[in-house]
Protein backbone atom coordinates (compact mmCIF):
# COMPACT_ATOMS: atom_id res chain seq x y z
CA UNK A 1 0.00 0.00 0.00
CA UNK A 2 1.36 3.45 -0.86
CA UNK A 3 2.02 6.07 1.77
CA UNK A 4 -0.97 8.10 0.60
CA UNK A 5 -3.36 5.16 0.85
CA UNK A 6 -2.06 4.29 4.30
CA UNK A 7 -2.60 7.84 5.45
CA UNK A 8 -6.10 7.77 3.99
CA UNK A 9 -6.93 4.53 5.82
CA UNK A 10 -5.66 5.91 9.13
CA UNK A 11 -7.57 9.13 8.60
CA UNK A 12 -10.73 7.13 7.90
CA UNK A 13 -10.28 5.09 11.05
CA UNK A 14 -9.74 8.22 13.10
CA UNK A 15 -12.88 9.86 11.71
CA UNK A 16 -15.00 6.78 12.42
CA UNK A 17 -13.63 6.42 15.96
CA UNK A 18 -14.10 10.11 16.71
CA UNK A 19 -17.65 10.05 15.38
CA UNK A 20 -18.53 7.05 17.54
CA UNK A 21 -17.03 8.59 20.65
CA UNK A 22 -18.91 11.86 20.08
CA UNK A 23 -22.14 9.94 19.48
CA UNK A 24 -21.67 7.92 22.64
CA UNK A 25 -20.88 10.91 24.79
CA UNK A 26 -23.81 13.04 23.65
CA UNK A 27 -26.44 10.33 24.14
CA UNK A 28 -29.34 11.45 26.32
CA UNK A 29 -28.53 10.65 29.91
CA UNK A 30 -32.18 9.87 30.68
CA UNK A 31 -35.35 11.46 31.88
CA UNK A 32 -35.77 12.98 35.31
CA UNK A 33 -39.28 12.31 36.60
CA UNK A 34 -41.20 9.05 36.71
CA UNK A 35 -43.58 10.29 34.01
CA UNK A 36 -40.58 11.24 31.86
CA UNK A 37 -39.25 7.72 32.32
CA UNK A 38 -42.61 6.18 31.41
CA UNK A 39 -42.83 8.36 28.30
CA UNK A 40 -39.25 7.61 27.27
CA UNK A 41 -39.70 3.86 27.70
CA UNK A 42 -43.03 3.69 25.90
CA UNK A 43 -41.55 5.64 22.99
CA UNK A 44 -39.00 2.85 22.57
CA UNK A 45 -41.65 0.13 22.33
CA UNK A 46 -44.00 -0.51 19.42
CA UNK A 47 -47.65 -1.30 19.98
CA UNK A 48 -47.83 -5.05 19.24
CA UNK A 49 -51.25 -4.87 17.61
CA UNK A 50 -50.95 -1.74 15.47
CA UNK A 51 -48.86 -0.68 12.51
CA UNK A 52 -46.15 1.90 13.02
CA UNK A 53 -47.31 3.28 16.37
CA UNK A 54 -45.39 3.35 19.57
CA UNK A 55 -46.97 2.34 22.85
CA UNK A 56 -46.61 6.01 23.78
CA UNK A 57 -49.08 7.20 21.14
CA UNK A 58 -51.28 4.14 20.65
CA UNK A 59 -54.66 3.79 22.31
CA UNK A 60 -55.00 0.07 21.56
CA UNK A 61 -55.78 -2.21 24.50
CA UNK A 62 -52.44 -4.03 24.26
CA UNK A 63 -50.56 -0.71 24.24
CA UNK A 64 -52.50 0.50 27.26
CA UNK A 65 -51.68 -2.73 29.09
CA UNK A 66 -47.98 -2.31 28.30
CA UNK A 67 -48.11 1.34 29.39
CA UNK A 68 -49.69 0.27 32.68
CA UNK A 69 -46.99 -2.37 33.17
CA UNK A 70 -44.25 0.17 32.44
CA UNK A 71 -45.82 2.61 34.91
CA UNK A 72 -46.02 -0.16 37.52
CA UNK A 73 -42.39 -1.15 37.10
CA UNK A 74 -41.21 2.47 37.08
CA UNK A 75 -43.28 3.05 40.23
CA UNK A 76 -41.70 0.01 41.89
CA UNK A 77 -38.32 1.59 41.27
CA UNK A 78 -36.58 -1.78 41.04
CA UNK A 79 -35.77 -1.85 37.32
CA UNK A 80 -33.80 0.38 35.00
CA UNK A 81 -35.33 1.62 31.75
CA UNK A 82 -33.37 -0.96 29.80
CA UNK A 83 -34.56 -3.74 32.09
CA UNK A 84 -38.17 -2.69 31.63
CA UNK A 85 -37.78 -2.56 27.85
CA UNK A 86 -36.09 -5.96 28.04
CA UNK A 87 -39.03 -7.35 30.01
CA UNK A 88 -41.48 -6.14 27.36
CA UNK A 89 -39.29 -7.41 24.50
CA UNK A 90 -38.84 -10.72 26.27
CA UNK A 91 -42.58 -11.21 26.46
CA UNK A 92 -43.69 -9.83 23.08
CA UNK A 93 -40.56 -10.50 21.01
CA UNK A 94 -37.88 -8.26 19.54
CA UNK A 95 -40.29 -6.91 16.90
CA UNK A 96 -41.75 -4.52 19.48
CA UNK A 97 -38.42 -2.74 19.83
CA UNK A 98 -38.55 0.51 17.83
CA UNK A 99 -34.78 0.76 18.15
CA UNK A 100 -33.39 -2.65 17.17
CA UNK A 101 -31.11 -4.50 19.53
CA UNK A 102 -27.36 -4.14 19.21
CA UNK A 103 -26.85 -7.90 19.41
CA UNK A 104 -27.84 -11.05 17.57
CA UNK A 105 -29.48 -10.96 14.15
CA UNK A 106 -30.96 -7.53 14.94
CA UNK A 107 -27.44 -6.09 15.00
CA UNK A 108 -27.26 -6.56 11.22
CA UNK A 109 -29.47 -3.49 10.96
CA UNK A 110 -26.59 -1.49 12.38
CA UNK A 111 -23.65 -3.42 11.00
CA UNK A 112 -24.62 -3.78 7.34
CA UNK A 113 -24.98 -0.06 6.49
CA UNK A 114 -21.53 0.62 7.94
CA UNK A 115 -20.05 -2.30 6.02
CA UNK A 116 -21.66 -1.08 2.81
CA UNK A 117 -20.56 2.50 3.39
CA UNK A 118 -16.96 1.48 4.05
CA UNK A 119 -16.99 -0.82 1.01
CA UNK A 120 -18.26 1.98 -1.20
CA UNK A 121 -15.62 4.42 0.04
CA UNK A 122 -12.92 1.81 -0.46
CA UNK A 123 -14.16 0.98 -3.95
CA UNK A 124 -14.23 4.66 -4.84
CA UNK A 125 -10.70 5.21 -3.52
CA UNK A 126 -9.48 2.14 -5.33
CA UNK A 127 -10.95 3.20 -8.66
CA UNK A 128 -9.45 6.66 -8.33
CA UNK A 129 -6.06 5.14 -7.63
CA UNK A 130 -6.34 2.71 -10.55
CA UNK A 131 -6.95 5.61 -12.83
CA UNK A 132 -4.00 7.53 -11.43
CA UNK A 133 -1.39 4.80 -11.07
CA UNK A 134 -0.61 2.05 -13.51
CA UNK A 135 0.73 -1.01 -11.73
CA UNK A 136 1.40 -4.64 -12.49
CA UNK A 137 -1.23 -7.43 -12.27
CA UNK A 138 0.35 -9.02 -9.17
CA UNK A 139 0.50 -5.68 -7.43
CA UNK A 140 -3.15 -4.97 -8.29
CA UNK A 141 -4.20 -8.36 -6.85
CA UNK A 142 -2.30 -7.70 -3.64
CA UNK A 143 -3.85 -4.27 -3.45
CA UNK A 144 -7.31 -5.79 -3.92
CA UNK A 145 -6.74 -8.30 -1.12
CA UNK A 146 -5.53 -5.60 1.25
CA UNK A 147 -8.46 -3.37 0.35
CA UNK A 148 -10.97 -6.16 0.96
CA UNK A 149 -9.33 -7.01 4.29
CA UNK A 150 -9.41 -3.36 5.39
CA UNK A 151 -13.05 -3.05 4.30
CA UNK A 152 -14.04 -6.15 6.27
CA UNK A 153 -12.15 -5.18 9.42
CA UNK A 154 -13.14 -1.52 9.44
CA UNK A 155 -16.67 -2.13 8.22
CA UNK A 156 -17.56 -4.94 10.60
CA UNK A 157 -15.67 -3.40 13.50
CA UNK A 158 -17.30 -0.03 12.96
CA UNK A 159 -20.67 -1.66 12.49
CA UNK A 160 -20.39 -3.56 15.74
CA UNK A 161 -19.37 -0.40 17.57
CA UNK A 162 -22.34 1.46 16.10
CA UNK A 163 -24.65 -1.41 17.04
CA UNK A 164 -23.40 -1.34 20.61
CA UNK A 165 -23.82 2.39 20.86
CA UNK A 166 -27.08 2.85 19.02
CA UNK A 167 -28.84 -0.50 19.52
CA UNK A 168 -31.07 -1.33 22.47
CA UNK A 169 -28.93 -2.52 25.33
CA UNK A 170 -31.06 -5.03 27.16
CA UNK A 171 -29.53 -6.41 30.33
CA UNK A 172 -31.83 -9.41 30.68
CA UNK A 173 -30.67 -10.75 27.35
CA UNK A 174 -27.15 -11.41 28.53
CA UNK A 175 -25.92 -14.95 28.55
CA UNK A 176 -25.89 -15.00 32.32
CA UNK A 177 -29.49 -13.84 32.56
CA UNK A 178 -31.07 -11.97 35.41
CA UNK A 179 -33.58 -14.32 36.92
CA UNK A 180 -31.61 -17.49 37.60
CA UNK A 181 -31.45 -16.87 41.31
CA UNK A 182 -34.85 -15.27 41.70
CA UNK A 183 -37.25 -16.67 44.25
CA UNK A 184 -39.50 -17.97 41.48
CA UNK A 185 -36.60 -19.76 39.85
CA UNK A 186 -35.39 -21.30 43.12
CA UNK A 187 -38.90 -22.45 43.95
CA UNK A 188 -39.22 -23.96 40.48
CA UNK A 189 -35.89 -25.78 40.83
CA UNK A 190 -36.88 -27.05 44.27
CA UNK A 191 -40.17 -28.27 42.89
CA UNK A 192 -38.38 -30.19 40.14
CA UNK A 193 -35.83 -31.67 42.54
CA UNK A 194 -38.43 -32.53 45.18
CA UNK A 195 -39.55 -36.04 44.29
CA UNK A 196 -36.14 -37.51 43.52
CA UNK A 197 -33.58 -35.34 45.28
CA UNK A 198 -35.12 -34.34 48.59
CA UNK A 199 -31.87 -33.04 50.05
CA UNK A 200 -31.33 -30.58 47.20
CA UNK A 201 -34.97 -29.51 47.34
CA UNK A 202 -34.71 -28.79 51.07
CA UNK A 203 -31.55 -26.75 50.44
CA UNK A 204 -33.22 -24.77 47.66
CA UNK A 205 -36.23 -23.98 49.86
CA UNK A 206 -33.80 -22.93 52.60
CA UNK A 207 -32.11 -20.54 50.15
CA UNK A 208 -35.49 -18.98 49.41
CA UNK A 209 -36.14 -18.55 53.13
CA UNK A 210 -32.77 -16.84 53.60
CA UNK A 211 -33.94 -13.94 51.45
CA UNK A 212 -37.66 -14.26 52.07
CA UNK A 213 -38.27 -15.81 55.52
CA UNK A 214 -42.05 -15.51 55.09
CA UNK A 215 -42.27 -17.33 51.78
CA UNK A 216 -45.24 -19.58 52.38
CA UNK A 217 -44.45 -22.13 49.69
CA UNK A 218 -40.86 -22.58 50.87
CA UNK A 219 -41.92 -22.80 54.52
CA UNK A 220 -44.54 -25.41 53.70
CA UNK A 221 -42.59 -27.64 51.35
CA UNK A 222 -39.33 -27.50 53.29
CA UNK A 223 -41.18 -28.60 56.42
CA UNK A 224 -43.04 -31.32 54.52
CA UNK A 225 -39.87 -32.74 52.95
CA UNK A 226 -38.01 -32.66 56.26
CA UNK A 227 -40.80 -34.67 57.86
CA UNK A 228 -40.83 -37.17 55.01
CA UNK A 229 -37.05 -37.61 55.29
CA UNK A 230 -37.13 -37.97 59.07
CA UNK A 231 -39.46 -40.95 58.90
CA UNK A 232 -36.49 -43.18 58.12
CA UNK A 233 -34.56 -42.09 61.22
CA UNK A 234 -34.91 -42.89 64.94
CA UNK A 235 -37.66 -41.72 67.25
CA UNK A 236 -35.83 -38.74 68.73
CA UNK A 237 -35.00 -37.31 65.29
CA UNK A 238 -38.56 -37.91 64.15
CA UNK A 239 -39.84 -36.04 67.21
CA UNK A 240 -37.56 -33.11 66.47
CA UNK A 241 -38.65 -33.06 62.85
CA UNK A 242 -42.30 -33.34 63.88
CA UNK A 243 -42.02 -30.35 66.21
CA UNK A 244 -40.24 -28.18 63.64
CA UNK A 245 -42.66 -29.22 60.88
CA UNK A 246 -45.72 -28.33 62.94
CA UNK A 247 -44.17 -24.97 63.79
CA UNK A 248 -43.30 -24.19 60.16
CA UNK A 249 -46.68 -25.28 58.80
CA UNK A 250 -48.41 -23.28 61.54
CA UNK A 251 -46.37 -20.26 60.53
CA UNK A 252 -47.30 -20.75 56.87
CA UNK A 253 -51.00 -20.99 57.75
CA UNK A 254 -50.71 -17.90 59.93
CA UNK A 255 -49.13 -16.00 57.04
CA UNK A 256 -51.62 -17.21 54.44
CA UNK A 257 -54.70 -18.87 55.94
CA UNK A 258 -56.13 -19.70 52.53
CA UNK A 259 -53.08 -21.68 51.32
CA UNK A 260 -54.38 -25.23 50.97
CA UNK A 261 -51.07 -27.11 50.82
CA UNK A 262 -49.93 -26.06 54.32
CA UNK A 263 -53.27 -27.08 55.83
CA UNK A 264 -53.24 -30.39 53.94
CA UNK A 265 -49.69 -31.28 55.01
CA UNK A 266 -50.54 -30.31 58.59
CA UNK A 267 -53.43 -32.76 58.52
CA UNK A 268 -51.30 -35.53 57.04
CA UNK A 269 -48.44 -35.03 59.51
CA UNK A 270 -50.71 -34.76 62.52
CA UNK A 271 -52.41 -38.00 61.51
CA UNK A 272 -49.48 -40.08 60.26
CA UNK A 273 -46.76 -38.85 62.60
CA UNK A 274 -48.71 -37.45 65.54
CA UNK A 275 -51.42 -40.11 65.64
CA UNK A 276 -54.11 -37.51 66.39
CA UNK A 277 -57.03 -38.51 64.14
CA UNK A 278 -59.46 -35.95 65.54
CA UNK A 279 -57.24 -32.91 64.90
CA UNK A 280 -56.09 -34.40 61.62
CA UNK A 281 -59.67 -34.74 60.37
CA UNK A 282 -60.31 -31.11 61.17
CA UNK A 283 -57.21 -29.98 59.29
CA UNK A 284 -57.92 -32.28 56.34
CA UNK A 285 -61.50 -31.04 56.04
CA UNK A 286 -60.22 -27.45 56.05
CA UNK A 287 -57.66 -28.42 53.45
CA UNK A 288 -60.34 -29.79 51.10
CA UNK A 289 -62.46 -26.68 51.64
CA UNK A 290 -59.50 -24.66 50.31
CA UNK A 291 -59.51 -26.46 46.94
CA UNK A 292 -56.02 -27.98 46.99
CA UNK A 293 -54.22 -28.71 43.70
CA UNK A 294 -54.75 -32.20 42.34
CA UNK A 295 -51.45 -33.69 43.50
CA UNK A 296 -52.19 -32.73 47.10
CA UNK A 297 -55.89 -33.56 46.85
CA UNK A 298 -54.93 -37.07 45.77
CA UNK A 299 -52.94 -37.53 48.99
CA UNK A 300 -55.63 -36.10 51.24
CA UNK A 301 -58.99 -37.49 50.17
CA UNK A 302 -58.43 -41.09 51.20
CA UNK A 303 -56.65 -40.02 54.38
CA UNK A 304 -59.53 -37.74 55.34
CA UNK A 305 -61.94 -40.68 54.98
CA UNK A 306 -59.59 -42.85 57.04
CA UNK A 307 -59.35 -40.27 59.82
CA UNK A 308 -63.11 -39.74 59.76
CA UNK A 309 -63.69 -43.49 60.15
CA UNK A 310 -61.25 -43.60 63.08
CA UNK A 311 -62.87 -40.65 64.81
CA UNK A 312 -66.31 -42.08 64.19
CA UNK A 313 -65.21 -45.45 65.59
CA UNK B 1 -15.57 -8.44 -16.35
CA UNK B 2 -14.25 -7.99 -12.85
CA UNK B 3 -17.43 -6.09 -11.95
CA UNK B 4 -19.60 -9.01 -13.01
CA UNK B 5 -17.47 -11.46 -10.95
CA UNK B 6 -17.83 -9.22 -7.91
CA UNK B 7 -21.59 -8.96 -8.47
CA UNK B 8 -21.89 -12.76 -8.68
CA UNK B 9 -19.77 -13.15 -5.56
CA UNK B 10 -21.82 -10.56 -3.65
CA UNK B 11 -25.07 -12.24 -4.69
CA UNK B 12 -23.71 -15.58 -3.53
CA UNK B 13 -22.68 -14.16 -0.17
CA UNK B 14 -26.09 -12.58 0.37
CA UNK B 15 -27.84 -15.80 -0.64
CA UNK B 16 -25.64 -17.86 1.71
CA UNK B 17 -26.36 -15.42 4.54
CA UNK B 18 -30.09 -15.75 3.93
CA UNK B 19 -29.87 -19.54 3.93
CA UNK B 20 -27.91 -19.39 7.19
CA UNK B 21 -30.57 -17.18 8.77
CA UNK B 22 -33.32 -19.57 7.71
CA UNK B 23 -31.37 -22.56 8.98
CA UNK B 24 -30.71 -21.12 12.44
CA UNK B 25 -34.21 -19.66 12.86
CA UNK B 26 -36.67 -21.60 15.00
CA UNK B 27 -39.80 -22.51 13.15
CA UNK B 28 -43.15 -22.69 14.87
CA UNK B 29 -44.55 -26.14 15.50
CA UNK B 30 -47.91 -27.09 14.08
CA UNK B 31 -49.83 -26.06 17.17
CA UNK B 32 -47.53 -24.46 19.72
CA UNK B 33 -46.23 -20.96 19.25
CA UNK B 34 -42.88 -19.63 20.37
CA UNK B 35 -42.38 -17.77 23.61
CA UNK B 36 -39.35 -17.19 25.81
CA UNK B 37 -41.56 -18.36 28.67
CA UNK B 38 -41.73 -21.92 27.36
CA UNK B 39 -39.85 -24.15 29.78
CA UNK B 40 -39.57 -21.34 32.32
CA UNK B 41 -41.49 -20.78 35.55
CA UNK B 42 -44.84 -19.18 34.81
CA UNK B 43 -45.14 -15.47 35.53
CA UNK B 44 -46.83 -14.48 38.76
CA UNK B 45 -50.59 -14.16 38.42
CA UNK B 46 -52.29 -12.77 41.48
CA UNK B 47 -55.78 -11.52 40.81
CA UNK B 48 -59.43 -12.29 41.54
CA UNK B 49 -62.20 -14.02 39.68
CA UNK B 50 -65.22 -12.16 38.40
CA UNK B 51 -66.97 -13.74 41.39
CA UNK B 52 -64.45 -11.96 43.66
CA UNK B 53 -62.63 -15.12 44.76
CA UNK B 54 -58.87 -14.63 45.14
CA UNK B 55 -56.56 -16.37 42.68
CA UNK B 56 -52.82 -16.96 42.83
CA UNK B 57 -51.29 -19.07 40.07
CA UNK B 58 -48.35 -20.02 42.32
CA UNK B 59 -50.85 -21.74 44.61
CA UNK B 60 -52.06 -24.03 41.84
CA UNK B 61 -48.75 -25.93 41.64
CA UNK B 62 -49.62 -29.58 41.76
CA UNK B 63 -52.25 -29.22 39.03
CA UNK B 64 -52.03 -28.76 35.30
CA UNK B 65 -53.35 -25.27 34.61
CA UNK B 66 -54.80 -24.01 31.33
CA UNK B 67 -55.16 -20.25 30.90
CA UNK B 68 -57.35 -19.04 28.05
CA UNK B 69 -57.14 -15.32 27.26
CA UNK B 70 -60.57 -14.23 26.15
CA UNK B 71 -62.79 -11.34 25.16
CA UNK B 72 -66.53 -11.81 24.72
CA UNK B 73 -66.62 -9.75 21.50
CA UNK B 74 -63.73 -11.51 19.77
CA UNK B 75 -64.95 -13.75 16.96
CA UNK B 76 -62.27 -16.49 17.23
CA UNK B 77 -62.91 -16.62 21.00
CA UNK B 78 -66.58 -17.24 20.37
CA UNK B 79 -65.73 -19.79 17.69
CA UNK B 80 -63.44 -21.84 19.93
CA UNK B 81 -65.77 -21.78 22.92
CA UNK B 82 -67.54 -25.10 22.23
CA UNK B 83 -64.14 -26.83 21.96
CA UNK B 84 -63.16 -25.43 25.35
CA UNK B 85 -66.42 -26.58 26.92
CA UNK B 86 -65.79 -30.08 25.56
CA UNK B 87 -62.21 -30.06 26.82
CA UNK B 88 -63.23 -29.08 30.35
CA UNK B 89 -65.97 -31.73 30.36
CA UNK B 90 -63.44 -34.38 29.31
CA UNK B 91 -60.97 -33.32 31.96
CA UNK B 92 -63.56 -33.36 34.74
CA UNK B 93 -63.46 -37.15 34.87
CA UNK B 94 -59.71 -37.37 35.43
CA UNK B 95 -57.94 -37.57 38.80
CA UNK B 96 -55.22 -35.27 37.41
CA UNK B 97 -57.69 -33.05 35.63
CA UNK B 98 -56.34 -29.78 34.30
CA UNK B 99 -57.71 -26.67 35.95
CA UNK B 100 -59.13 -24.35 33.31
CA UNK B 101 -59.28 -20.58 33.72
CA UNK B 102 -60.46 -17.80 31.44
CA UNK B 103 -58.35 -14.65 31.65
CA UNK B 104 -60.61 -11.73 30.82
CA UNK B 105 -58.92 -9.42 28.34
CA UNK B 106 -60.21 -5.86 28.08
CA UNK B 107 -63.79 -6.80 28.91
CA UNK B 108 -66.31 -6.13 31.68
CA UNK B 109 -67.54 -8.53 34.36
CA UNK B 110 -71.10 -8.04 33.07
CA UNK B 111 -70.20 -8.96 29.51
CA UNK B 112 -68.28 -12.01 30.69
CA UNK B 113 -71.07 -13.20 32.97
CA UNK B 114 -73.60 -12.66 30.18
CA UNK B 115 -71.52 -14.60 27.66
CA UNK B 116 -70.93 -17.60 29.90
CA UNK B 117 -74.54 -17.64 31.07
CA UNK B 118 -75.60 -17.91 27.44
CA UNK B 119 -72.85 -20.18 26.07
CA UNK B 120 -71.94 -22.32 29.08
CA UNK B 121 -68.57 -22.82 30.71
CA UNK B 122 -68.63 -23.24 34.46
CA UNK B 123 -65.02 -22.47 35.24
CA UNK B 124 -63.35 -19.53 36.99
CA UNK B 125 -62.88 -16.31 35.03
CA UNK B 126 -59.91 -14.23 36.12
CA UNK B 127 -59.87 -10.46 36.03
CA UNK B 128 -56.98 -8.73 34.29
CA UNK B 129 -58.15 -5.19 34.80
CA UNK B 130 -54.98 -3.36 33.78
CA UNK B 131 -53.67 -6.02 31.41
CA UNK B 132 -50.80 -7.06 33.69
CA UNK B 133 -51.44 -10.78 33.14
CA UNK B 134 -51.59 -10.34 29.37
CA UNK B 135 -48.32 -8.40 29.38
CA UNK B 136 -46.65 -10.94 31.66
CA UNK B 137 -47.46 -13.67 29.13
CA UNK B 138 -46.87 -11.45 26.09
CA UNK B 139 -50.45 -11.73 24.88
CA UNK B 140 -51.27 -8.98 22.40
CA UNK B 141 -54.37 -10.44 20.79
CA UNK B 142 -56.94 -12.93 21.98
CA UNK B 143 -57.60 -15.79 22.00
CA UNK B 144 -54.45 -17.37 23.33
CA UNK B 145 -54.20 -20.51 25.38
CA UNK B 146 -51.33 -21.46 27.69
CA UNK B 147 -50.64 -24.71 29.50
CA UNK B 148 -48.66 -24.75 32.73
CA UNK B 149 -47.47 -28.00 34.27
CA UNK B 150 -47.89 -29.10 37.91
CA UNK B 151 -44.39 -27.80 38.73
CA UNK B 152 -45.39 -24.33 37.59
CA UNK B 153 -43.48 -24.38 34.29
CA UNK B 154 -44.96 -23.01 31.07
CA UNK B 155 -45.27 -25.88 28.60
CA UNK B 156 -47.36 -24.71 25.65
CA UNK B 157 -48.64 -21.57 23.99
CA UNK B 158 -51.37 -21.66 21.37
CA UNK B 159 -52.06 -18.44 19.48
CA UNK B 160 -55.53 -18.12 17.97
CA UNK B 161 -58.58 -20.30 18.27
CA UNK B 162 -58.15 -23.95 19.21
CA UNK B 163 -59.99 -26.47 17.12
CA UNK B 164 -61.86 -29.51 18.40
CA UNK B 165 -59.57 -32.05 20.03
CA UNK B 166 -56.41 -29.91 19.91
CA UNK B 167 -56.22 -29.22 23.64
CA UNK B 168 -57.02 -32.85 24.44
CA UNK B 169 -54.21 -34.03 22.15
CA UNK B 170 -51.74 -31.49 23.53
CA UNK B 171 -52.56 -32.38 27.13
CA UNK B 172 -52.11 -36.08 26.35
CA UNK B 173 -48.74 -35.32 24.76
CA UNK B 174 -47.60 -33.23 27.70
CA UNK B 175 -48.79 -35.76 30.27
CA UNK B 176 -46.83 -38.41 28.43
CA UNK B 177 -43.74 -36.31 28.97
CA UNK B 178 -43.22 -35.08 25.42
CA UNK B 179 -41.73 -31.61 25.07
Amino acid sequence: MSGGARRLAWAGLLVVTAALLVFGSVRDSGPLTQQDRIDAITKRVACPTCDGESVYVSRAAAAQAIRAEVARQVGDGLSTDDEIVAYIADRFGGQVLLVPRGSGIDALVWVLPVVVAVALVAALASSFRRGAVATGARSRRAQLVVTVAVVVVVGVGGGVLVARQAGQRLPLQTATGGIDDSTASLLAQARLAGPTDVKSAIELYARVLETDPDNVEALTYRAWLIMLSARQFDESLRQQAYASTITALGRAIELEPGYPDAMCFLGIVVYRDGGDAKSAKEFLDRCLERNPPNEVRGMVESLAAEAAAEVGG
Amino acid sequence: MRTSRVAVLATGVVFAALVAVFVVSDGDTDVGARSPLLGAPAPAVVTSTVDDAPFDLARRKGSWVVLNFFNSTCVPCIAEHPSLVDFVADEAGRADRAEFYTVVNDDSDEAINGFFAAKGGDWPKLRDTDGAVAVAFGVAKVPETWIIDPNGFVRLRIIGAVNDGVLEAQMARLRAGDQ
